[in-house]
């Protein structure tokens, strides 16, 4: 009689955390573009394009997760499972491997963004996006 | 000898990339030669394959490690993005033909320019070549951070600030265009474009039209769709010489194939053509409008190049087989015309420090030959009946007058008044203003030259004899209507 109980409650507290986490996610997004739109100092607009990556690539992992689910490998303690006859439920794969080749550009690119920022400095002497005029914006 | 197959366009400039340093530890000269190779050989395995292509009729599917497509990344050749690809990859080695000595004596920057040229190439050759979303996105971004480095290839100039308000630009497209595979992936569990196509019908309307909107967005700043390509002439101008060439030819091309795929082949709106037309439209008159007042002359050609893209984006909104003739043969010469332009001018101003178009007075005296290219770029480009543009004006026309959109025409031909006027501005300054004897001509040396005169002799070609490419566009644009043939042969094997 307990078990059915016990098991809906666990299933509340994960989609709450989904909330959470979705919100979370859809957060660092807003705050991304927040900064990128509103901060003048290049490095803040850096960190800004790094934030916004940061909420797509959670969002991606969110919607490739299964509640309950395993790690998408077949480990012995799996396949143990399956020989028994159980049924084993796994997370999808496919957005974990989307956003490790996401993080890797992300890093690229901030990698890019901010040897141009050295860059500007040595220039301009000022990381002020303001000060920073020579073409027409 | 190694066959001909489309996954070397993208393997083997990549390889050549990775290894290019090793080769300069053996011989300097070697960092030159090898990408050399390398185009010469990726230009005959264009010409080999188109050929296979149009004549057999059917499209190369390539399966990457034997994966088959709904679960693999597969490769498509078809008649449309073969066509796309072969001329990119044959302009790529004119360019590598016209920056052969590019940098002679700083051999650090020589190396950095050729590992990036061979990056870009296959960056926007991955873009058109590949069947798969997320793929697509991964090219895109090779081509992205090629061109952030190229921009701000020069120490000396703005081209550290031009980079970054692209890369700003870029991430931001990069940034959507992740958001709309998300929701398509998370409707529809797969990222291969055949089979997005054929399960479209299920996703719900509201969030079909956000993963339409975030990738159209996302694709159309790749593709300098107005408003949002601000970073484009800033770019353009920034970038050494031939880089202005790629991105016109390249990138911008790599960024509308997209799109159209996008629009014609991945979802089945019919309001797609419509926000097609309008974007070009606007793109249009906004570039043209603006590049009557430039007084740089790569910032005046980078607008005219913007423009020709809105010209394109309306060729291809008809929907019909003469639009999509016309927009394939638009797209064909603005790369040739246009790398022509770019190649000449940046010789034409190779002294003058601001680039402005005055300091060009009375130039046609002493670089005759450059001159000269120029102005048969120029009169191409606005549509003289000897070359080639003249045909593709004149295909656009036809489209136009078939869908009875009579206001089109006579925006089209102002337009053409429009670039007539600020070319003849730059040609002026060139044969008939006193020379002021302030910088000094720069004689092209002769393998730029080469690379010069063979556009110009494809251009007169095209322009007299256009039955050399109307067979290839008219199966190229027949492929991209066909979008029940796209999905069959990807997935029915």
């Amino acid at each position: 009689m307990n078990r059915p109980k016990l098991k809906l409650r666990k299933m509340n507290s994960l989609e709450y955390l989904k909330i959470v986490l979705y919100t979370t996610s859809i957060l660092l997004i807003i705050i991304g573009l927040y900064a990128v739109v509103i901060k003048r100092n290049l490095i803040k607009i850096v960190l800004g394009l790094s934030i916004v990556d940061s909420g797509v690539n959670l969002l991606f992992i969110l919607m490739g997760y299964i509640s309950g689910g395993t790690a998408p490998i077949f480990s012995p303690a799996v396949m143990e499972k399956i020989q028994a006859g159980q049924s084993v439920s796994m997370v999808d794969p496919v957005p974990q491997a989307l956003v490790l080749t996401a993080i890797v550009i992300g890093f690229g690119v901030t990698a890019v963004a901010l040897a141009l920022v050295i860059r500007l400095y040595k220039h301009h002497k000022t990381t002020n996006i303001d000060e920073i005029r020579n073409l027409k914006w | 000898m190694v066959a001909a197959n489309p996954i070397y366009y993208i393997a083997l400039p990549l390889l050549t990339a990775f290894l290019l340093p090793l080769f300069g530890k053996l011989h300097k000269e070697l960092i030159r030669i090898v990408p050399g190779l390398l185009f010469a050989y990726l230009a005959w395995m264009s010409f080999v394959l188109i050929n296979q292509v149009m004549t057999t009729g059917q499209p190369i599917v390539v399966q990457i490690a034997g994966w088959k497509p709904p679960l693999g990344i597969n490769l498509m050749f078809t008649p449309f993005s073969g066509f796309l690809v072969a001329f990119i990859n044959i302009l790529a080695f004119l360019v590598w033909l016209y920056s052969y000595k590019f940098k002679k004596v700083e051999f650090d920057n020589a190396l950095k320019y050729f590992v990036l040229l061979m990056l870009i190439t296959a960056g926007s050759t991955g873009v058109i070549v590949t069947g798969d979303l997320f793929n697509q996105f991964v090219f895109l971004e090779i081509t992205a951070i090629s061109s952030y480095s190229l921009t701000a290839f020069y120490r000396g100039r703005d081209g550290a600030e031009a980079a970054f308000k692209y890369l700003l630009i870029g991430s931001l497209a990069s940034t959507f265009v992740l958001l709309g595979i998300l929701i398509i992936y998370t409707q529809l569990g797969t990222l291969n474009m055949a089979d997005i196509a054929r399960n479209i019908d299920k996703m719900p309307q509201s969030l079909k039209i956000a993963a339409f909107l975030l990738l159209f967005v996302g694709f159309g700043i790749e593709a300098e769709m107005f408003p949002m390509n601000g970073w484009a002439p800033d770019a353009y101008s920034q970038a050494p010489g031939p880089i202005g060439a790629v991105f016109a030819s390249m990138t911008s091309k790599a960024g509308l194939y997209a799109l159209l795929r996008l629009s014609f082949t991945i979802f089945d709106f019919s309001v797609a053509s419509k926000l097609l037309f309008v974007m070009g439209l606007l793109t249009l008159i906004f570039a043209e409008g603006i590049a009557l007042r430039q007084e740089r002359i790569k910032r005046m050609l980078a607008y005219s190049s913007i423009g020709q893209i809105g010209l394109i984006m309306i060729a291809f909104s008809f929907n019909t087989y003469l639009g999509f003739f016309a927009g394939i043969f638009l797209m064909l010469n603005h790369a040739l015309i246009k790398s022509l332009l770019f190649f000449s001018a940046s010789f034409l101003v190779y002294n003058s420090p601001q680039k402005y178009i005055r300091d060009l007075n009375g130039f046609g005296k002493y670089m005759p030959l450059t001159a000269f290219l120029f102005g048969l770029g120029a009169f191409a480009l606005v549509g003289f009946p000897p070359l080639s543009g003249f045909w593709s004006k004149f295909y656009l026309v036809t489209a136009a007058a078939d869908k009875n959109m009579i206001f089109l025409v006579v925006v089209i031909l102002s337009v053409a008044m429009v670039e007539l006027v600020y070319y003849f501005r730059v040609l002026h300054r060139l044969y008939f203003a006193e020379p002021t004897g302030e910088y000094e001509p720069k004689r092209p040396r002769w393998n730029a030259a080469l690379a010069m005169i063979l556009l110009a002799v494809v251009i007169l070609a095209i322009g007299i004899y256009p039955d050399m490419v109307t067979g290839y566009i008219g199966k190229a644009a027949h492929a991209i209507m066909d979008k029940a043939g796209y999905i069959q042969s990807v997935l029915a094997r």
